[in-house]
Order: structure tokens, then sequence, then C-alpha cells
């Protein structure tokens, strides 16, 4: 932990580069700023012994002076140390907060499927900000008071070291006191926090799911529950106040213990001609400034004890080591052909290979189409194309190039991806269908609407292509988010494209548009299909089944159906439920031709030859 | 007739009955809030007292005017007796105070999720979910301050501010006089400082909002960011989130770097007018040095009481803000009325029937406009229709999640509003669109409808829902954990565990809206041959985008805009050659 711990401050050091100046003139403000109660109290002493005492009028009116001036250096010196403290604790937050987003968005598919996203985001956001916490408020509080208390004993010293020596007696019970007190409510705060967040689950699951609550009648138990989780709430909260409400009236204690101690030790040394009155009273009020400092500070060990958990688990993140970077010696991929060449892949997530030497060849725009039950492989194979893994054996070449020579981005930028359940960012449907290739003109975004049908769906709303859709695309449908995805892969203008069941779960009119869409997105591009449904697997210019990671046929479409094999299996499943419907589709009605075509043909001949 | 819509969004409460609101909520802890205040008045009194006595000490013992020392200790000790009081009297008003705040919080969160559990769909519809829940968790916490810690915390302020002023103008009234000028302006510095604050601060939380929101998006997209290359277009995105964060924070800081400092500069003019003019008192001979130093500690007694008042007049508007807010929620929502004299639904199985119902969303268009339907009892019925032809909404009618706007339905020939609404939703079970699951046990998702069902009831429901099928893969198969922290389900399998949680139920009438949508098509065929004698006897009603889920239907209707336009079984409507053709025929013809 403690090596952790410091690699972790060696990291956020990092971001101080080039503020040496400012961390340096700020450390000399902050020094000045501690010094200056101590030596305006010093003033004080000097106003009493050597102006009230000595009746000199000119002398208390000189004391009186710099004692005003003094804090009036103070309060310029604290504004400076505020916002510059400030500065640097936001500059090094945002450097790491950078750093930290920069550093996930290289690292693997892999890592993103084992993490959590919450767990992953909550890295970016309340780790960070319980480190800007510390950062901003915190470091001032900090060092403020840090140095305010050394300066305070310091100047219990200079005023007369005798009184000096009594003070530090009392000063261990505090310290240990507070030392108690830190790690209590430290602990306690974390409790409270962790009741707080499942008290805040409990309601948040309960308001999401209102709806099955009320429908099944379950209000009664979802109280049960809530009154648990309100309770262990109020619970954790009366014990984290019950240490507050002690700590801070035994500090308060202490400090009068201390006063008490002075008192007595200066009024005996006062009464022996030792020590002057003037010296005795400001070492009373020297005392404040030794015991406020221990309140102050005792609020922010929590916080520094979150910030220092939260840095440890950022450090994890970016420790993690991006599996799929460029190679030293890796060339930008120019534009490419599309010869797509899978040559003997094997491929395993864990111990098991899920890909059994998989050797497949497409040709420059060729269409090669995955089939086969789910866990055969279909969906690791694409994402090797895409490398998003690196296989264990064998390549994946493109233009007889192996991936792992190729600049990864340049050949990403070169990819489409449509995937099952395509994801929208926040921002206008143009934004998003602009995506890949933001230099896009909005001219272009039109026309790549209108070639796939987005425009039908941008017309439901007021704004149109401007339409404002929530992040993950809430408000629209399954098929028109799919529509925008196919939008945004034709506008970036791939050379290989990839479909991962980008076709399922559409109800069928907006599956017919998006069969249409598909047609302009392949047409002169290499292609590898996902697909449950034979309408869209059977525009591929070779079929592979998949099977336990192995291909187990090969062929058209055509070819496929007329041999006995598992496609045919495959294909008699799919078309199961509605052939039951049609009184049953025999292996000739699959056989028909592409769809491609006019669909009013097809409509009529269903038509006339319905129903039995 | 037309029914006047439930009101989900009431304005805010003014100033006066919020106030009386809370003064209620405070009466409630009435024996903490003496006890906090009685100690408020006694420590006031000691922390006047001390310094009182130490001044006796100086002016009697360590620096006697007349010369003559007396004895220091029965002073000293007199100081410890009372730091000892004082230290109880603060615990105990500190924690009583604290308490009396933790228990108001959680006594208003409890009447809030009390009154959530009642509120319509409509409320749910208006209010997004984060803002239902903040409004019982954070927007709470202004409310906890003030009462746990401002009200008690502003009534010693003042005693103590008061208490001060007394003894030292009783000691020295040109001093006093002197001495006090500077400070009320503390009082103001800190009340404007809140002031200020409160807005930015504010910003900065929506700032780091928005962070969170590209963070969300980021990762959860991670996979089309890679796949296109755009990572230096997310991170440049990211980063100016990121920088308007720092922004906000050292906008905040500026603030702070113009009013704290002061508040720790303007007691030093009081001090130094103590020391001033004190000291020239000291050398005529007209103050001791004991008067000296009860002036300059009163006056640092004074800072923090005259700051707390201004800290808590802020609070105090930031808590009538939210508790307005609340308070509102509470008392002016509406919730489902309920009949005063219920009727009770028949026995066996329920005939459903729709009278020419009408129903509109507040003051939206009207989505059903007459819908006439007669299901028998033990029919399974097939709603189908294109996107947004109102299928959810007519479904949605019979549990009551809404009341139509005109017509009537009719469940087991009773009016839904004349039925007790626990006995209808006993005997109505809903599989909403969107498959809601709970963060528990699979196995509890399951029996949330009814906890006391036979296991292998819960068993033969899950097989026939298709979970069974992937419940054996779980980690800890029916104990697994479903959710965030546990095992998230797909789509499709969230969808079955509905299902089978509907089946499980027991209800005599099963409303299923598009309970397979997200179920892949080869499992949805085998689970349409398991389903319809799992729903046998249940009087069904199934809405559906797919061919494949009509077929377990004795008939199906077709809805659009708002009316049946077509009905029969699904056959008969495909030889019609109208919408519901429309709808599926091209299905067929796809590959067929």
């Amino acid at each position: 932990m403690p090596s952790r711990r410091r690699t972790g401050l060696t990291r956020l050091s990092r971001y101080l580069v080039g503020h040496g100046l400012r961390v340096a003139l700020l450390s000399v403000v902050g020094v000045c700023s501690a010094a200056a109660p101590v030596t305006a109290l010093l003033i004080v002493q000097d106003a009493i012994n050597n102006g009230m005492q000595a009746h000199n009028r000119g002398r208390l009116g000189r004391d009186v002076v710099i004692y005003l001036v003094i804090n009036a250096l103070a309060w310029i010196l604290q504004t400076t140390l505020v916002r510059g403290l400030a500065r640097v604790g936001q500059d090094v937050v945002l450097g790491l907060r950078e750093d930290l987003f920069d550093h996930l968005t290289t690292l693997s598919l892999k890592y993103f499927s084992q993490q959590k996203a919450g767990w992953i985001i909550a890295r970016l956001t309340s780790d960070v900000d319980a480190l800007s916490d510390v950062l901003s408020q915190g470091l001032t509080t900090l060092v403020v008071n840090t140095l305010t208390l050394l300066a305070g004993i310091v100047g219990l010293f200079i005023l007369d070291w005798r009184l000096g020596l009594v003070a530090l007696v009392i000063l261990p019970p505090t310290f240990v006191l507070t030392r108690w007190f830190q790690v209590r409510s430290h602990a306690a705060f974390l409790r409270v926090r962790e009741t707080i967040s499942a008290m805040t689950a409990q309601i948040a699951e309960s308001v999401s799911g209102m709806a099955v609550i009320q429908a099944y009648n379950r209000e009664r138990a979802f109280l049960g529950e809530f009154d648990a989780s309100n309770d262990a709430n109020r619970h954790t909260n009366t014990h984290a106040q019950w240490l507050n409400s002690l700590f801070f009236p035994g500090i308060e204690f202490l400090g009068i213990v201390a006063m008490t101690a002075v008192l007595w030790v200066g009024g005996h040394m006062i009464a022996s001609g030792s020590l002057a009155i003037g010296t005795l009273v400001s070492a009373v009020f020297m005392l404040n400034l030794v015991f406020q400092p221990l309140q102050e500070l005792s609020d922010l060990y929590g916080q520094v004890q979150s910030a220092g958990a939260a840095m440890e688990k950022i450090t994890t993140v970016l420790d993690t080591s991006p599996e799929i970077t460029d190679r030293p010696g890796s060339h930008r991929a120019e534009r490419i052909e599309g010869d797509l060449h899978i040559d003997r892949v094997t491929f395993a997530y864990g111990k098991e290979p899920v890909l059994h030497a998989i050797d497949i060849h497409v040709p420059a725009g060729g269409c090669l189409a995955l089939v086969g039950e789910s866990g055969g492989g279909k969906s690791t194979t694409a994402k090797l194309v895409g490398r998003f893994y690196d296989p264990d054996d064998g390549a994946i070449r493109v233009d007889g190039h192996d991936l792992r020579e190729l600049e990864l981005r340049s050949y990403r930028r070169q990819l489409g991806v449509v995937l099952q359940d395509p994801f929208l960012f926040a921002g206008t449907i143009g934004d998003n269908i602009r995506f890949a290739h933001p230099e896009a003109t909005d001219e272009m975004v039109a026309d790549v609407a209108q070639a796939v049908g987005v425009d039908r769906i941008a017309r439901r709303f007021d704004a149109g292509l401007a339409h404002t859709v929530r992040e993950g695309g809430a408000g629209l449908s399954a098929g028109e988010r799919q529509l925008i995805s196919i939008a945004r892969a034709l506008l970036a203008d791939p050379r290989i494209l990839i479909l991962d069941e980008a076709t399922s779960n559409i109800d069928r009119p907006t599956e017919i548009l998006i069969e249409r869409a598909l047609d302009r997105l392949l047409s002169g591009r290499t292609s590898i299909i996902i697909a449950h449904r034979l309408a869209t697997v059977r525009r591929a210019d070779e079929i592979l089944v998949m099977e336990h990671g192995r291909i187990s046929q090969r062929g058209r479409f055509d070819e496929l159906l007329e041999t006995d094999g598992p496609f045919r299996r495959l294909a008699k499943e799919l078309k199961g439920s509605e052939a039951q419907l049609q009184g049953g589709v025999s292996d000739a009605d699959l056989q028909s031709e592409p769809v491609t075509g006019s669909r009013a043909s097809n409509s009529a001949r269903v038509a006339s030859s319905e129903p039995e | 007739m037309s029914r006047r819509s439930l009101s989900v969004d009431p304005p805010d409460l003014s100033l006066w009955p919020t106030a009386k609101g809370l003064a209620k909520l405070w009466r409630e802890q009435w024996r903490l809030v003496t006890v906090g205040l009685v100690c408020a008045f006694f420590y006031s009194g000691l922390s006047l007292a001390i310094p009182i006595v130490i001044r006796h000490a100086i002016d009697s013992s360590i620096a006697p005017t007349n010369g003559h020392h007396k004895p220091l200790w029965p002073y000293l000790a007199a100081v410890a007796v009372l730091a000892v009081l004082r230290f109880a009297l603060n615990f105990t008003r500190r924690y009583a105070t604290a308490r009396t705040g933790i228990r108001v919080e959680a006594r208003m969160r409890e009447l809030l999720y009390q009154a959530y559990l009642r509120y319509p769909r409509a409320f749910y519809d208006r209010h997004a979910t984060g803002q239902v829940v903040s409004r019982a968790t954070n927007d709470l916490y202004p409310v906890r301050y003030f009462i746990g810690w401002g009200m008690t915390q502003g009534l010693q302020s003042l005693m103590m501010i008061g208490g001060i002023a007394v003894v030292l103008f009783l000691v020295n009234v040109k001093l006093a006089a002197f001495a006090l000028i500077a400070m009320p302006a503390v009082f103001v510095l800190a009340f404007s400082f809140a002031r200020k604050v409160m807005p930015i601060s504010r910003q900065v939380q929506q700032l780091k909002a928005d962070v969170t929101e590209a963070a969300d998006e980021a990762v959860v997209g991670i996979e089309m960011v890679q796949a296109f290359g755009r990572e230096d277009d997310v991170q440049a995105r990211f980063a100016q989130k990121a920088e308007l964060v720092r922004d906000g924070v050292l906008r905040q800081a500026r603030i702070e770097a113009a009013f704290l400092p002061g508040l720790l500069f303007l007691p030093t003019l009081s001090i130094a007018a103590v020391v001033l003019f004190g000291g020239h008192d000291v050398i005529g001979g007209t103050l001791t040095y004991g008067e000296f130093f009860l002036f300059y500690q009163l006056l640092l007694q004074l800072v923090w009481p005259l700051e707390a008042l201004g800290w808590i007049l802020s609070l105090a508007q930031r808590a009538t803000a939210s508790a307005s807010r609340s308070f509102a929620w509470l008392q002016g929502i509406e919730t489902v009325p309920e009949p005063t004299h219920p009727t009770s639904l028949p026995a066996g199985a329920l005939a459903v029937r729709f009278e020419s119902v009408r129903f509109s969303y507040g003051s939206g268009s009207e989505v059903l406009s007459g819908v006439e339907l007669e299901i028998a009892p033990g029919e399974v019925i097939a709603v189908c229709g294109p996107t947004g032809a109102g299928k959810t909404s007519l479904l949605n009618l019979l549990p009551r999640f809404y009341d139509p706007t005109d017509g009537r339905v009719l469940v087991g020939g009773v009016d839904v509003r004349d039925v007790n609404l626990e006995e209808l939703r006993n005997a109505v079970a809903i599989v909403t669109q969107k498959p809601i699951l709970f963060s528990i046990p699979l196995r509890d998702n399951l029996t949330a409808a009814r906890p006391d069902a036979p296991w292998d009831e819960v068993v033969a429901a899950s097989e026939a829902a298709g979970v069974a099928h992937f419940a054996a893969d779980l980690p800890d198969g029916y104990d697994t954990l479903i959710g965030e922290r546990g095992v998230n389900l797909s789509g499709g399998q969230r969808q079955r565990v509905a299902l089978a949680r509907a089946l499980v139920a027991g209800a005599r009438v099963v409303v299923l809206d598009d309970p397979m949508s997200a179920v892949d098509t080869e499992t949805e065929r085998h689970l349409v041959a398991n389903l319809r004698p799992a729903l046998a006897g249940r009087t069904v009603l199934i809405a559906t985008q797919r061919l494949s889920t009509v077929e377990v239907a004795d008939r199906a209707v077709v809805l659009d805009n708002g009316v049946i336009v077509e009905a029969g079984t699904p056959t008969e409507l495909l030889a019609l050659g109208g919408v519901f053709w429309s709808l599926f025929g091209e299905e067929i013809s796809a590959v067929a």
C-alpha cells in the first residue's frame, strides 16, 4: 500500500511540471501568511509590555499601526494563496482527468468487458472529484492550518520558552484525541457513505421500478425495505454526529486546560518577576493559534483519506497497459483495397479457444456472411477483423499486411461497424451520423440520411436531423437507431464493413428499410455480415456456418440450401414459426430469388398465394 | 364525461405554509429540541463566565492593581470546573441538535417515499427518475442542516452576541462602542459570501454532472469510438467538459478568495481598536489588564457567532426552498382515486371489456378514440398495430396505470374504478415493454409478485418463459444476484424473467406488452410453443410486433390511430390484406 500511495503522489507531482515557480512562490506566501498572526501577537505583546506597562503612548500607537499593516498583508497573502492553490490544484486535477480518460480510450475491449461501466466511470468522476476537493479547498486548509499550527508553537517559544514547554505538555493528549477522532470519524464517514448510497440505490430502484411495484401490490414490501435502509442511514449518521459532538467540545476543553496551565505557571512567574503581563496575555491568545487549526485539520483528514483511496484506484487504471497497441515499425494504412485474409486464426478469451485455426478469404469488395448458433465464434471473428483483439495464433491480413503491422487508428478509420444495439451519443441525429466523419458538410449528412431512409425518422421531429437524441438514443426505436448507425457507417465510407446482428430485433417495416439501406451500404466494400435473418444473409457471396469455433459448412446461399447440412437445419428453424402460420413452407420456397429487387412483386406473389 | 386529469406537477409552496410544515416536523422532536435549546442557553452563559473569571484572576492575583496578590488557584479551579460543565453542555447540545436534524430528515424522506408508492404513472411520466430520487435524498440535506444545526446555533449565536455586548458595555461603554463598530460587517460578509458561492457551487455540480455524462457515454460507447478510430474527437470533447469544471472551481475559488480572508481581517480591526484605545485607558488607569484581556477574548469569541448567523441565514433560504418543493409534492399530488364502496371481482376466469374507451395523456392529442373490445374469459388475444397506434396505452388501462378520459374498462363485468386497487392489481398481471427487474437474486425477482409461491410453480413458470434455459448457466443458478452489483442479464433474458414473474403471479388476467421484443428469433420460437399451455385458463392480452408471437393468440385485433380497425384469427386477418397484412405479410414474403 505505501508504495502504491507513493507512486500515486509521484504521478500527481508530474502535473506540477511547469508550475515550479508558482509552487515556490505559493510556498513563500503560505509561510508568510501563517507567520502573520503570530507576528501580530508578538506586536500585541510589545504593545502591552512596552506601551501600556511602560506608559509609552507613542510606542502603543506605533504597535497598533504595525499590527494593522501585518493583518492587511495577511489578508492579501491569503487571497493570493486561496486563488493560487486552487489554480495549481485544478490544473493537476484537469491533467489527471484528461490523461485518465485518454488512457481509457486506448484500453482494449477486453478491459471494458471485464470491468463494469459504472466502476470505470466512477474513477473518472467521483474519484477525480475527491482529489479535486482536497486539492482545491482542502489544500488551502491543509497548508494554512498546518503552517499556523507550527507557527503558533514557535510563537509560544518566542514569547517565553517556559510557557512554550507548558503548552507542549498539553499538546500530546490533544494530538492523541485528534488522532483518535480522525480515525474513528473517517470510519464513521465511510459507513455513512455506504448507508447513503445503499439508501439512494433503494430509492432509485423503487422509482424506476414503480410500475412493477404498483402492478404487483409490492408497496408494503418496498416500504419495509426502505424503512430498513432509512433507519440504517439514521444510525450511521447518529454515530458520526456522536463522534463530532464529542471531539469539538473536547478540543475546546483541552484548549481551556492549556490556557489554565499557562495562566497558572505564568501567574507564578509574574509573581516572581520573571515574566511580563503582556507576554502572558499574548501567550494565552497564541494558544488559539495552536488549537483552532486542529479542529479544521480534523475535518480534512477524512477528505485526504478518501482522496488517497481514490488515487489508488485511479492508479490501477493508469497502470493497466493497453493490449492492442501500435508495434514499433508499424506503418500507416493508406487507402486499403479490402482483400481480407483470416489466416488460420486461433483465439481464446481465457483458456478455452473459441476459434480453432479459422481460415477465411474475402476478396476486395466481397461479402461474407457468418451464421450459426450463438457462441459459435461469429462475433469473435468480426472483432478480430476490427483488431479489437489480436489472434493467439495465425494472422489477420488486409491487402496482404498483417493487421499488427498497420497503425491501428489509420486502419480503423477505414473500418465501419454496425452493431446489434447501436450506440447513439448525446447530440443531434446529424451529429450522430457525422460521428465517424466530423468534417462532413450538412449536405453530405442530409444525402446519406436520405439514402438510407433516416430522413423519414427525422421528419417525425420538428427539428429534423437537428433533433437532439439523449444518450443511448432514448426516444428512438431499435430499428430507427439502427438506421442512424447505418447512415453513420455509410458516411464514414469504410473499406471494410462489419455488421454484427444489425438486423435483429426490429419490426418488419423498419427491417425492410434497413435491408434497402444495406444494399446501398455494402456496394463496393468488403463486408462481413453476422445475421440470423435469411433475408439478410442471402445477399452474401459466401456463407460460412460456424459451430464451436470451427467452420462447419461454407458455400453460396442456394448451394447450402440444396445440401443437407447445418445451414438447412438452421434455415428451417429460423423459418419455422412463420412456416407454421403459412401452413408449411417447403425447402423450395426458401430458395426463391433474392429480395433486393422490387418489393411490390414479392408482395403481390404472397398475396396471391395466400392462404391455404 | 371528461375527467379532470390528475395534478402531478404542483407549484412550490410559499414561505408561510413551508415554515408551518417544517415547524410541525420540528415539534415532533420537541424533547430533543428542548434539550438542545436549554443546553445552548447555559453554554452561552458559561462561555461568558470563563473569561470573566480569568479577568478576575488577572486583576486580583496575577497583575493586581493594588499590588496585593491573592491566591491564584481558586480562580483557576473555578475555570476548570466551568470548563468541564461547558464540555458536557456543549456535547449534549450538539448531539441532541444533530439528532433532531437527522430524525427530521429521515421523517421527511419516509413521507416522500410513502407518497411515491402511491403516486400515479402520470407523475413518473412527468418527472425524471433522478429528480424524484434527489428530492428524497440530496435535496433534504439543507433541511437537515438547518434544523440539525442552524436553528439552535442561530439562537445560541444571538444569545452569545447579546451576552457579549452586554458584558462589554457594562465593563467600558466607550471601548465597547469602538470595538464593536466593525463586527456587524462580519455577519454581512458571511451572508453575502454564502449567497454568492451557492449558485456557483451548484453550477460546478452541474458541470461535474456533464463530465459524468461525457465519461459515461464514452465508456459505454467505447466500441463505436474505437471501431471508427475517433478517440481524438471524444478526448477533445471530454477535455472541453473537464476544462469547464476547472473554470467553475476556479470561479468558486475567486469568490472564496475575495470573502474568506476578509472574515479573518475584519475582527483584527476591532482588536486594533481595543489595543489602541484600551491601551490608552490602561495607561490612564481607567482599564485594568484583566478588563483588557476580557475585551480581547470576548471579541475573539464574537467572531464565530456573527459568521454563523450569516451562514445560517443563507442556509435557511436553501432549506425553505427545498422544503417548499418537497411539501408541494406531499400536499399537491393526487393519488389514484380509490372507490369508497368497492365492488369485488367475481370468482373464476375474468372477461375483459373496453367500452368506447378514449384516452389522452394530459393535454396531448387523443391516443385512444373509442376502443370497443370484448375478450371472453380465458381467451388469448393479440393486440397488433404500427408503432404509436396506442397498444401500450390500451394495455396500461387494465391495471389502472391510467384511467380512461372517457368510456369504461370492465374486468369480470366490473368497472375497474369500482374495484379496490389492490384486488384489481392482484387479478391483473402486467409485463411492461421495458422489463424491470430488481437488484435482488433471480429467485426473488421471479417471486416478486407472489413471495409465497410454491417453488415447483416457479420452476414451471421459468420453464415456460425460458428462464430455466439460462438460469442453470448463471454463476449461482437461481440465487444469482441480478443487476449492477451482480450479473447483468441481456435484454432478452430480462424479458423472459419478467414474463416468468407474471406467470408466477397467478393473476387471472395477464397483460403482455411486447414481451419478447428483445428475445432472439430462435428462442422466441421455443417460448411461443411453451407459452400457450402456461397461460391456460387465464384471460390474456398480448401486444406484439412479431407474427410468431401473434400465433399464441386465439384472436388478433389491430389498433390503428386509436381505434380497432381489424379483428379475427391471424389467418383471417392475413387474408384480409389490410393493416394486419401490411404489418406481417412482408415478414412472410421476405423469405418465402
